[in-house]
């Protein structure tokens, strides 16, 4: 049995720890096909705890009667031209989250939204769509939602009306205008809106002394602060990932957790496949391990507070050893730099990509995240300057909302006059402070003193529970608005429904606090659009308002007035006053703490939603809950193991969650997930997890010293899907001697000496079939997925949810394997496990031409089409799970349960009618997204003319930010996925089974560069 | 010792009981019942089958509507086309039943203030659709597009029947699996002209569809899928 530390793994990829150590356990895991299914089978399956996912209503009643159920067929009375019934139409429109606008497309069937993608014309899409924004959809459809104004009075809370909620505001604020405001203050959510934040100077004039508030969770002080000190101004950095040719991540992000991040994912992905000649270089330097390190060529953990002495000894290589020369005014920052401590990083590393920035000036970047404190910032800034960055690969703006102070610093100043009694009057507009402010700040306690508190929100969360009034939001879906992109382009968003629980939007709850005619949100955003962003060219004529018309309906349909995005500027540094803290900072304890945006959950605000709970992250594969993230090392130090629970001790505050073991995480640093532990999200999120932000102090938004950790005994065992669906090869001697590589990577230089690395990275006999093989003429479907771009992200696994209504499992259920992803998204470790790199690759059905699924199905519920397709018949499968046994990837789901029980009306609406809904006992797939397939032939049929390529998109394609997925037609030879397919990086995987797939892959190229080891 | 007609418990404490022996015939009750069960179950699973059936079930199945709307009236005696009403039939997957406006279209003028038109003046002026029933129906897991048959070559009549004799329409034929695929299987049965799509009274020339519907299939390229996924999705 290889042992871990043979070298001869090193080059072997492995799941997970437990595959690397080949545990017996692990093993047995490995073979059965159906994990915990023969012990299931003993004991009998009590009471099923997983969690439902909409509603837990009584169960359809099954048929009434002898006969069948009577159908109604209701059509419109006036059909608005165009409309066809039954046929999906898209819209333009957005979502805001953290004060910028996502630009959005939905497809509404039958007058509701079913599915949100990307906006092709939008600058922060491209096309793409992150998970996140693909589940939006369903808090429209969200049972948990909050339906009407509540009232909380002496510890009763009653259910009110809008009318008793227009006659309170009516009275009360018409005491605060005597007042001109006094007492009254307002918390809201980061604005993205230009024409809300127009309202706030009437809101002003009305009541003078009312203060405003913002406050996100996840803030960006750290870069406001950093650009103040660096230029005496708050500009907002952007980043041209495509113009860079070597990039230095600092704890940075960039691909998963920053708000640009699908349209920097696509920017990276271009300089990737090295078609060119060229590839891009991308060092990570973090604690925990993130998308952008899982994509670096060159990575180094090291606790987050410790990436300030990163920083501070990259300045010192570039500007004291390679004297590049400083931007103007800062020449004494040489001499700190040069006094600065050693640094006890790997030199060749700090060595490597400080070169590598200075080789590529121009052409190159240095990000630092948002965790991170402003010197790191400020230092990033100044390295960019140096190294004549600016405008080319980072540009600035300024920041479009000017006056929103430090969010930080506000919730502070917020609670403290809650708590003195200065606030009288608590307006909560959007946003969950009860449960996400910083621990140290007593946001509860304080709310509670306030006589007059009223919430605006979507849920009855934590915060509107708190709140004497708690008044229901309309979803971005059933509101118009406009927003303000991350670069700055005016985004439109238009309602796609009608508000389905009467919910309200900011400006009309303003509009009512200011006692004038409601405002009218679509009046508003047009008044907007054409005071401020309608520009004619010449005169105004008298065609004016026609004019303006077709303006206005060329910006509604594409959702964006093109040329608004905010001018970039190239800054000029102010004389630096931070000189004192580029020194290291003074050691503070042994572990550290480090919070971090979730990539489901992000702040906590999705924690309901079902398909973002069940998606395995990216890096850890862990769902429905939170876990201590650390390293083996620090797990060892520490006699931890994996799902043993730990208490996390900070600043006398302490948490208990379960241990989870990541390689290549920093020792002695723990990663704690925020947006868990929720108490009110819904029946979804309640429970899962732990509150991290119960530890989260102000001096300690990104990261903290001195934790303390310790074992509690108890175990907590984490929905982990890494070693589910693990493919083993045929026995294990033959996997250390002719290791079928399901991932084939190489560094650019050999890809460069050795293009067909690929092809011959397996070598098998000749392939014979049993039988004499079909053949086909006419179309033949393909798919092509380039390893290099795919970051694993996972859009694509919430697109596949959404399109092909798969189902939720639940929690239980995720632990024996049963989650029902067609398409998943594996991750495999290479390397040293204290310091192995990251490979992912998508799996969908391989739609193998010679299919052993098929083969095997004794009802024919599965067979091949004349197009390449493997098509999955539910009405004919029997459950008999044979096809899933014989299949060698391990990419078909099967139906434990009826996983949509107590659905109400309002909660099938999130269904894609195209789409069957599958009952118990029936086999699903991928199926290539058939339904669009067969729709793209119909219509060219119709219209009497070929399918062009590019016309058939399947969803995973679609969502990817990246454009690592590619569909199309194999007999066109001149289509892209034709190209992919005879490219010299494809490779199929487990072709030496002769299942002959029709997804191919293209290998995966990193570039570590030429000074790099190993 | 005097013996009744019955026999007597043997030592029994309480008092005694006659003792209840099983009489003769029952030998052969059990294999009896069983037999009469089976073709019991037999019986029932048929009249089920038949009963239960789409043919049963579905054809002639001819609900209420809340409007008596007449296609007889309409598209026969008055020579309305089908698709002046179900005018998505070409270029969408449903037949759509048309909206108010459409009735009112005519019927603004004709007929204003007939009783029997109430609901649909009614459904005009609030905005509020007409419930109607639905009549042809197809399982959910099996997704019909009418625009790639209409647009091919299948007249209305074959699946819908004589729509235009109907006074309330009902289902004619079964519209199960066997009768899709018997068309797909031979479409030259059913194949007609494009330009008599709508011709529900239409007949082949010289009686001969076979021959017209090779010549068809033919000059159309009608190639019907027999894969699953066509319709199954």
């Amino acid at each position: 049995m290889p042992s871990v530390n043979n070298e001869q793994n090193h080059n072997l990829y492995w799941r997970s720890l437990d595959d690397l150590a080949d545990t017996p356990e692990f093993r047995e895991f490995v073979e059965n096909e159906f994990p915990g299914l023969a012990e299931q089978m003993r004991t009998p399956v009590g009471r099923r705890g997983f969690l439902k996912v909409m509603g837990a209503a009584a169960a359809l009643a099954g048929l009434a009667g002898c006969r069948w159920p009577v159908e109604k067929i209701v059509p419109y009375a006036h059909r608005p031209e165009g409309r066809d019934p039954g046929n999906p139409v898209q819209f333009a429109t957005s979502l805001h989250r953290g004060g910028a606008a996502r630009g959005l497309l939905a497809t509404s069937v039958d007058g509701r939204p079913v599915r949100l993608d990307g906006n092709p014309l939008h600058p922060s899409s491209l096309g793409g769509a992150s998970a996140l924004d693909q589940a939006a959809i369903l808090d429209l459809y969200d049972p948990d939602r909050s339906k009407n104004p509540v009232r909380l009075s002496n510890k009763r809370e009653t259910v009110r009306t809008w009318d008793d909620v227009e006659a309170f505001f009516k009275e009360h604020f018409a005491a605060l205008r005597e007042k001109r405001g006094q007492g009254l203050f307002v918390l809201s959510e980061a604005t993205a809106s230009p024409s809300v934040a127009r309202i706030f100077p009437n809101f002003q004039m009305m009541f003078p002394r009312f203060k405003w508030y913002e406050y996100e969770p996840l803030c960006n002080d750290s870069e406001r602060q950093g650009s103040l000190w660096a230029f005496g101004f708050p500009f907002r950095t952007h980043y041209r990932l495509d113009m860079a040719s070597v990039i230095v991540c600092l704890d940075a992000d960039l691909l998963g957790a920053h708000p640009q991040s699908v349209a920097l994912t696509r920017a990276f992905a271009r300089g990737r496949t090295a078609d060119a000649g060229d590839m891009s270089r991308l060092f990570a330097v973090e604690s925990s391990y993130t998308l952008t390190g899982a994509a670096a060529d060159r990575r180094l953990a090291i606790p987050s507070s410790g990436v300030k002495a990163f920083a501070l000894a990259l300045a010192a290589e570039l500007f004291v050893n390679i004297a590049v020369p400083l931007p103007p005014g800062l020449d004494a920052i040489a001499p700190v730099l040069k006094n600065s401590a050693p640094h006890g990083f790997d030199p060749d590393f700090v060595r490597s990509a400080a070169h590598a920035l200075f080789a590529a000036r121009g052409r190159s970047l240095a990000a630092a995240g948002p965790d991170q404190p402003p010197e790191v910032h400020t230092l990033c800034h100044i390295i960019n300057a140096a190294l004549g960055n600016v405008l080319k690969t980072v540009t600035y703006t300024e920041e479009p909302f000017r006056n929103v102070e430090s969010h930080a610093i506000g919730i502070k100043e917020f609670t403290d006059a809650m708590l003195d009694g200065r606030a009288q009057t608590v307006l909560i507009l959007g946003g969950n402070p009860v449960y996400n402010a910083p621990a140290d700040v007593p946001f509860a306690r304080a709310l509670k003193k306030v006589p007059v508190s009223i919430h605006l929100g979507l849920y009855r969360d934590e915060t509107a529970r708190a709140c004497t009034w708690h008044l229901p939001a309309a979803h971005f879906l059933e509101a118009w608005s406009d927003g303000l992109a991350y670069d700055g382009t005016v985004t439109l968003q238009q309602p796609l429904i009608q508000p389905l629980y009467n919910g309200r939007t900011t400006p009309e709850i303003l509009a009512l606090a200011m006692g004038v005619r409601p405002f009218d949100a679509y009046s508003i955003v047009r008044k907007s659009v054409r005071t401020h962003y309608f520009r004619i060219p010449g005169r105004i004529t008298k065609d004016y308002a026609e004019q303006f018309e077709s303006f206005w309906r060329k910006a509604l349909h594409d959702g964006v007035i093109p040329g608004t995005a905010l001018p970039e500027i190239r800054p000029g540094f102010i004389l630096p006053e931070y000189l004192d803290r580029l020194a290291a900072d003074p050691p503070g304890g042994e572990f550290e703490i480090v919070f971090r945006q979730d990539y489901k959950t992000f702040d906590g605000r999705h924690a309901n939603k079902a398909w973002l709970q069940e998606l395995p992250d990216p890096i850890t594969k862990i769902c429905w809950g939170n876990a201590a993230i650390m390293s083996p090392a620090t797990a060892a130090k520490l006699g931890v193991e994996k799902n043993e629970v730990v208490r996390l001790e900070y600043q006398n505050r302490s948490l208990e969650l379960p241990a989870h073991i990541l390689p290549g995480h920093a020792d002695n640093s723990v990663t704690v997930h925020l947006g868990y532990g929720r108490t009110h999200a819904g029946r979804v999120g309640n429970g899962a997890g732990a509150n991290a932000y119960r530890l989260r102090t102000q001096d300690a938004l990104g990261f903290g010293r001195g934790l303390k950790i310790t074992k509690t005994g108890a175990t907590h065992i984490l929905a982990v899907t890494q070693d589910h669906h693990a493919i083993k090869a045929v026995g294990e001697k033959e996997k250390e001697r002719r290791v079928p590589l399901l991932i084939r990577e190489a560094t650019l230089a050999h890809y460069r000496e050795h293009p067909d690395f690929a092809k011959h990275a397996v070598h098998h006999p000749p392939l014979k079939a049993l039988w004499k093989e079909l053949e086909f003429e006419g179309r033949r479907w393909g798919m092509a997925i380039d390893l290099s771009k795919c970051t694993g992200c996972s859009a694509c696994v919430i697109a596949c949810q959404a399109e092909n209504n798969i189902p939720v499992v639940g929690r239980e259920q995720v632990i024996h394997g049963r989650e029902m992803h067609w398409i998943r998204i594996d991750r495999y470790f290479r390397g040293d496990p204290a310091a192995p790199q990251i490979a992912f690759q998508p799996l969908p059905c391989q739609q193998c031409f010679n299919a052993p699924c098929e083969q095997v199905c004794p009802v024919a519920a599965t067979m091949h089409t004349s197009e390449g397709l493997n098509d999955m018949v539910y009405n004919r499968c029997i459950g008999m799970r044979f096809c899933s046994q014989n299949c060698p990837y391990k990419v078909r789901r099967f139906n434990y349960f009826w996983f949509h029980p107590g659905l109400d009306d309002i909660g099938k609406m999130k269904f894609n009618p195209e789409v069957t809904v599958r009952s118990r006992g029936v086999m699903e797939k991928c199926t290539y997204c058939v339904q669009r397939i067969q729709r793209a032939k119909i219509h060219a049929k119709n219209e009497r003319r070929e399918i062009a390529d590019g016309e058939i998109v399947p969803a995973c394609a679609q969502a990817c930010p990246a454009g690592a997925i590619v569909f199309g037609d194999l007999s066109d030879p001149q289509s892209q996925v034709s190209k992919l397919h005879s490219h010299n990086r494809s490779y199929a995987i487990l072709e030496e089974y002769n299942t002959q797939p029709r997804t191919r892959y293209l290998a995966k190229l990193r570039n570590p560069g030429e000074d790099a080891r190993g | 010792m005097a013996r009744s007609g019955k026999k007597t418990g043997q030592g029994a404490a309480g008092p005694e009981r006659p003792l209840f022996i099983f009489p003769a015939w029952a030998d052969r009750f059990g294999a009896t019942l069983f037999a009469v069960s089976m073709l019991g179950v037999a019986f029932a699973s048929f009249v089920a089958v038949y009963y239960l059936a789409p043919q049963t079930l579905n054809v002639n199945y001819q609900p209420v509507q809340p409007v008596k709307y007449s296609h007889k009236q309409h598209s026969g005696d008055l020579g309305m086309d089908c698709r002046y009403c179900h005018n998505t039939v070409e270029r969408a997957a449903h037949a759509a039943v048309p909206p108010t406006q459409t009735c009112m279209n005519c019927h603004e003028a004709m007929n204003p203030d007939s009783d029997q038109l109430l609901l649909v003046r009614e459904s005009n002026a609030t905005g509020l659709p007409v419930p109607w029933v639905r009549i042809h129906k197809l399982s959910e897991f099996a997704y019909f597009d009418h625009s790639a048959h209409v647009t091919r070559g299948i007249g209305c009549v074959s699946c819908h029947g004589r729509i235009d004799k109907m006074e309330a329409v009902y289902q004619e034929e079964t519209l199960r699996m066997k009768f899709c695929t018997d068309c797909h299987r031979r479409p030259e049965l059913r194949l007609r002209p494009m330009d008599k799509i709508t011709a529900m009274d239409w007949t082949p020339p010289g009686g001969d569809q076979l021959a017209l519907g090779m010549k068809l299939k033919k000059e159309y390229g009608i190639d019907p899928s027999l894969e699953c996924s066509t319709c199954h999705r």
